[in-house]
């Protein structure tokens, strides 16, 4: 059972684009304002399989045949044999409130989509927690998720109809390949036997590495 | 034996059990696709079907759950190649002891609004699929794990307008009885029975435990018979399997019999095993006959608003005599009419009637896009309002749930045009008592034609509780008499045809002093009368609170909680003044001026600075010495690093206010200068839907006086072009989040250059640089928000 209880203020003040030493009263009563009324309306649900994995020329090809192909994956997972592939929602209403607010009020509606975007991290650092906790004495590299460096949106559609995504959380990905409800992630987490040196994820993976606004700011989104 | 047949036949109706899980168990490697069993593993499919047969089942669902053209693409497979193969071996399987169904899941991408996918196109893909099966053969349709109300309606009506076939419709919902998009089972159930469909149900996702409480919520808005088919429990989050054995399985559906469900099977991890077992537990039950009335209601996806207590029907989204929402159709202005539909929901109305003719505007394009984006923001049910048939049809296709129609009248014309479409899509509709000679004058006359409209709604099959009447008022000063003619009709009607009734109330009043006076009074006697639905502009505090008193005097408001709720903490004049209709307004603080209000952000105290500022001050004065001036600060202040992106927005939303204060007295655009500026047109490019970036450029743009055309999210170029040209807009935005969707913003860039629209174009997004953007032939790029204010200066001036 994945439950959020609380969101990481700091985090979702960098999402926003603001500092958090600096922001001033009003700013940090709204964020934790809306902060308790995302938690309210997220309805978290994932899905996971564990699956062998392959290392060819093109990339990587998972047991039931799927191949998530490009250079960077396949360097991410060196000395992994399987991985856990997950996918996790917020749910539709957690758009629905975004959406809503954006009529009224903008400022509180980026607010809000902040938080939202905080909370999906949370909930996958909590999957990734029961994950690894089902893999005693195995060492994992961080979970990587389609647009990551030249790993392809267009594994999506392939990694939620493995997941059987759309009927276990109600997930789906558009005809351009995104994920809705928006606030979803899927991600594949390498599982290793052997101990292998852990990398942070970084700003070398992000797709949005060259024109970042966190990184144009001199910091960084706070993903890590 | 018939698929209606056996419906009627006394006893349960058996279905099958679980295709997909029984597949893979065979071998079917996971993430291959199950719809093309038929193809690959025909010997397979028949050896499953047969194994139902053999259990008991009446009916087969063919293996076509998911092939539908969306799903095929990836398999390069057809629906033509894959329908008759799977209904073939179904039949061949079923011999003369089963019926046999197409079975229609969803299509795999989400509808609008969570998604993207359009209504229309969705119901072309279940089209498609529903011919195929036409054309070999199958005995009805069933459609099923469905999440959300507005696919399933698209399969409905798919199957209706290409077949004769009778529908099973069953939907899958989470432990909290909800689906994953958080509609319920009762809309699903009120909103269905109207479309037509034969049996509604509930399957997948729970087990036969958690089926009660859904089952008992069906019964209370649906006389349809229920079918049910859960799955072997609860599943495992990593695909381990299912928690309840078949035994268990077995009498827990049997237990259903006490609830008079009529079809029974199967989902996901029951086998063979299971639905024989079933069948066994089945026998000798006597399926308990529940009487059952579904009361007068209307709905959204998510809400009922049954019609058991006066029912407020918001009248804003409307243009007559409001130039504001008039300007807002015009320019395309959707987001003023969701602002004003927010507003009434939140003074308390229940329903919103919707509204958009103006002579000037395709009507019917405008109501489709107004109903789709309304009903993204709002759970309220709309009422849809038009006099011409074509606007109803496709305002009724889209709208998801049961709407009201606004509306008939005596005229035989406008019967034979209008109540056909609130038969065919479910809808409940209001009864003008009017006709060809006009409003009969005599409350007598008036029942006649409520009676005519009754009766030939009922001919065309609608239920009386979908019909509402409207006794119409007519201006008191001009003719004093026909109030209480109204009341009378009105009064007669709710006890003579047993009909709920609908009036607009603030008419009465026209042409009077002190308006609200005599709106609230006649409100008040009309609700005595029976009124259930006025309709009246819910932000009128006098209007709302004569219809919490009713509630409360008539002890509808048990222990006056919802009046208290709403005055326990209020002080209220003993007299009500002349322009008691005026919004409320936040104290002004006595300290703050409207610059430091607009430089902190302080929305809610900007409207009264900006009223108090007016009484001394030119609204020109106070919209380019203060407004601007302070928008320019904290602008200059966000580039200098000292304010930060929220600050920005906070401070334009509450310039934003005090705007809309100065434009309630002018015809003035925000920004000043009396002439308006040149409109920019805004799009988060096709393919994309994260639009917030897009949306925080709006609201600043706005507030620098630029009056922008936002086209939404997911735009197709060609609809960027043609607003441009419309509105002859010499700027054009747009934005991209993702790196795949860079193409379509070039794409959109060289279709405005191929037809020489004569704009520049601005881009902005997370990927994009200052050099992306003049390799694919942009003019300009902004970094940010305030950057695209900085464009619109130096290309608007």
């Amino acid at each position: 059972m994945i439950a959020i209880t609380q969101l990481n203020t700091s985090e979702v003040l960098r999402y926003m684009g603001c500092p958090p030493e600096k922001a001033d009263g009003f700013l940090t009563a709204q964020v934790e304002a809306c902060a308790r009324e995302v938690l309210e309306v997220i309805r978290p649900r994932w899905s996971w399989r564990e699956l062998g994995l392959s290392f060819e020329e093109e990339g990587v090809r998972l047991e039931n045949g799927l191949l998530l192909p490009g250079e960077d994956l396949k360097r991410h997972l060196s000395g992994c044999v399987r991985a856990a592939i997950f996918c996790a929602t917020l749910g539709a209403e957690a758009d629905a409130l975004i959406r809503r607010t954006e009529r009224l009020d903008m400022g509180r509606a980026l607010t809000l989509d902040c938080c939202a975007s905080t909370a999906v991290e949370a909930v996958c650092d909590q999957i990734e927690e029961e994950l690894q906790s089902k893999f005693p004495g195995c060492s994992f590299p961080f979970r990587y998720s389609p647009g990551y460096g030249d790993l392809p949106l267009e594994v999506q559609g392939p990694l939620l109809d493995l997941l059987d995504a759309p009927r276990r959380a109600g997930l789906c990905a558009t005809a351009s390949h995104l994920l809705t409800p928006r606030k979803s992630v899927t991600a594949i987490l390498g599982i290793s036997d052997k101990e292998i040196e852990r990398t942070k994820r970084s700003c070398l993976g992000c797709p949005a590495q060259g024109s970042c606004q966190y990184r144009k700011a001199g910091g960084h989104c706070g993903i890590s | 034996m018939e698929f209606r047949e056996l419906l009627r036949a006394p006893g349960p109706v058996i279905l099958d059990g679980g295709l997909g899980t029984m597949l893979q168990a065979k071998g079917l490697k996971l993430g291959e696709y199950p719809e093309l069993a038929a193809l690959d593993h025909p010997d397979w499919l028949l050896d499953i079907h047969r194994s139902y047969v053999e259990a008991g089942t009446q009916i087969l669902c063919a293996g076509t759950f998911g092939a539908n053209r969306e799903k095929l693409r990836r398999t390069g497979r057809t629906v033509e190649e894959v329908i008759p193969p799977s209904i073939a071996i179904a039949r061949e399987a079923a011999g003369d002891r089963a019926l046999v169904a197409l079975d229609l899941g969803p299509i795999g991408q989400l509808l609008e609004p969570t998604g993207t996918l359009d209504f229309e196109t969705a119901v072309d893909i279940f089209s498609q699929q529903v011919r195929c099966a036409v054309e070999v053969g199958v005995d009805l349709v069933k459609i099923e794990t469905m999440t959300d109300l507005q696919e399933c309606r698209a399969a409905l009506l798919a199957v209706k307008e290409n077949s004769t076939l009778p529908v099973i419709v069953s939907l899958t919902y989470e432990e909290r009885g909800r689906t994953f998009l958080g509609h319920s089972p009762a809309c699903a159930a009120l909103t269905l029975e109207g479309m037509g469909a034969d049996v509604i149900g509930v399957n997948c996702s729970l087990g036969p435990r958690e089926m009660p409480a859904l089952v008992e919520e069906l019964t209370r808005w649906t006389t349809l018979p229920i079918s049910v088919k859960p799955n072997a429990g609860l599943p495992d989050p990593g695909g381990a399997g299912y928690d309840i054995t078949a035994d268990e399985f077995a009498a827990a559906m049997a237990e259903l019999t006490e609830l008079g469900v009529k079809l029974y099977g199967g989902c996901c991890g029951t086998t063979p095993e299971y639905i024989a077992k079933m069948c066994k537990a089945l026998e000798g039950r006597t399926i308990r006959d529940i009487s059952r009335q579904v009361p007068a209601a209307v709905c959204s996806p998510v809400q009922v608003v049954p019609i058991d207590r006066v029912r407020v029907i918001g009248e804003r989204i409307n243009p007559t005599g409001k130039k504001r929402m008039k300007e807002a159709l015009l320019r395309d202005d959707i987001d003023y009419m969701l602002g004003q539909a927010l507003e009434q929901t939140q003074a308390g109305a229940d329903i919103l009637d919707v509204n958009v003719g103006l002579p000037e505007i395709d009507e019917a394009g405008m109501m489709v896009k107004v109903v789709k984006a309304l009903q993204g923001v709002t759970d309220a049910p709309l009422q849809l309002d038009s006099t011409r048939p074509e606007v109803l049809e496709k305002a009724l296709r889209v709208y998801c749930g049961k709407a009201i129609v606004n509306s008939v009248n005596g005229d035989e014309e406008t019967l034979d045009a209008i109540l056909p479409l609130v038969k065919k899509y479910g809808a409940a509709v209001v009864g003008l008592t009017l006709d060809k000679n006009g409003i009969p004058k005599t409350a007598l006359d008036r029942l006649d034609i409520a009676r005519r409209i009754l009766n030939r709604a009922l001919n065309y099959g609608i239920r009386r509780e979908d019909v509402y009447i409207d006794c119409l008022t007519l201006t008191v000063s001009a003719e004093q008499e026909a109030a209480s003619q109204t009341l009378e009709a009105l009064s007669r009607v709710k006890k003579e045809l047993g009909l709920k009734t609908v009036l607009g109330v603030s008419n009465i009043s026209f042409g009077l002093p002190a308006r609200p006076l005599v709106n609230q009074n006649f409100l008040m006697m009309a609700m005595t009368k029976g009124l259930d639905l006025p309709i009246i502009n819910p932000n009128l505090e006098a209007m709302m609170a004569a219809v919490r008193c009713y509630h409360l005097l008539m002890n509808i408001d048990t222990d006056a909680r919802e009046y208290i709720a709403a005055y326990g903490s209020a002080t209220v004049s003993t007299s009500i003044t002349a322009g008691a209709g005026q919004p409320q307004t936040a104290a002004p603080s006595g300290e703050r001026t409207l610059e430091q209000i607009v430089v902190s952000g302080l929305k809610g105290e900007a409207p009264a600075a900006t009223r108090k500022l007016l009484e001394t001050m030119d609204s020109m004065a106070v919209v380019d010495d203060i407004l601007i001036p302070a928008l320019d600060k904290v602008g200059a202040d966000f580039e200098a690093g000292k304010v930060f992106l929220p600050q920005l927005i906070q401070a334009a939303g509450a310039a934003q206010a005090a705007f809309e204060v100065i434009r309630e007295g002018l015809s003035v655009q925000p920004g000043g200068q009396g002439e308006p500026k040149g409109i920019i047109v805004l799009a988060t490019v096709k393919g994309d839907i994260h639009d917030i970036g897009k949306n925080i450029v709006k609201v600043l743009l706005e507030n620098y006086g630029y009056p922008v055309v936002d086209l939404g999210k997911d735009v197709e170029p060609a609809a960027v072009v043609e607003a441009a040209k419309k509105h002859g807009a010499p700027l054009v935005g747009l934005s991209a989040l993702m790196t795949t969707t860079l193409g379509s913003m070039e794409e959109t860039i060289r279709l405005l250059r191929a037809e020489q629209v004569p704009c520049k174009v601005v881009v902005g997004g997370a990927v994009l640089t200052a050099d992306y953007a003049k390799r694919i032939g942009a003019d300009f790029y902004a970094r940010d928000a305030k950057g695209s204010v900085d464009v619109a200066r130096q290309v608007i001036g």
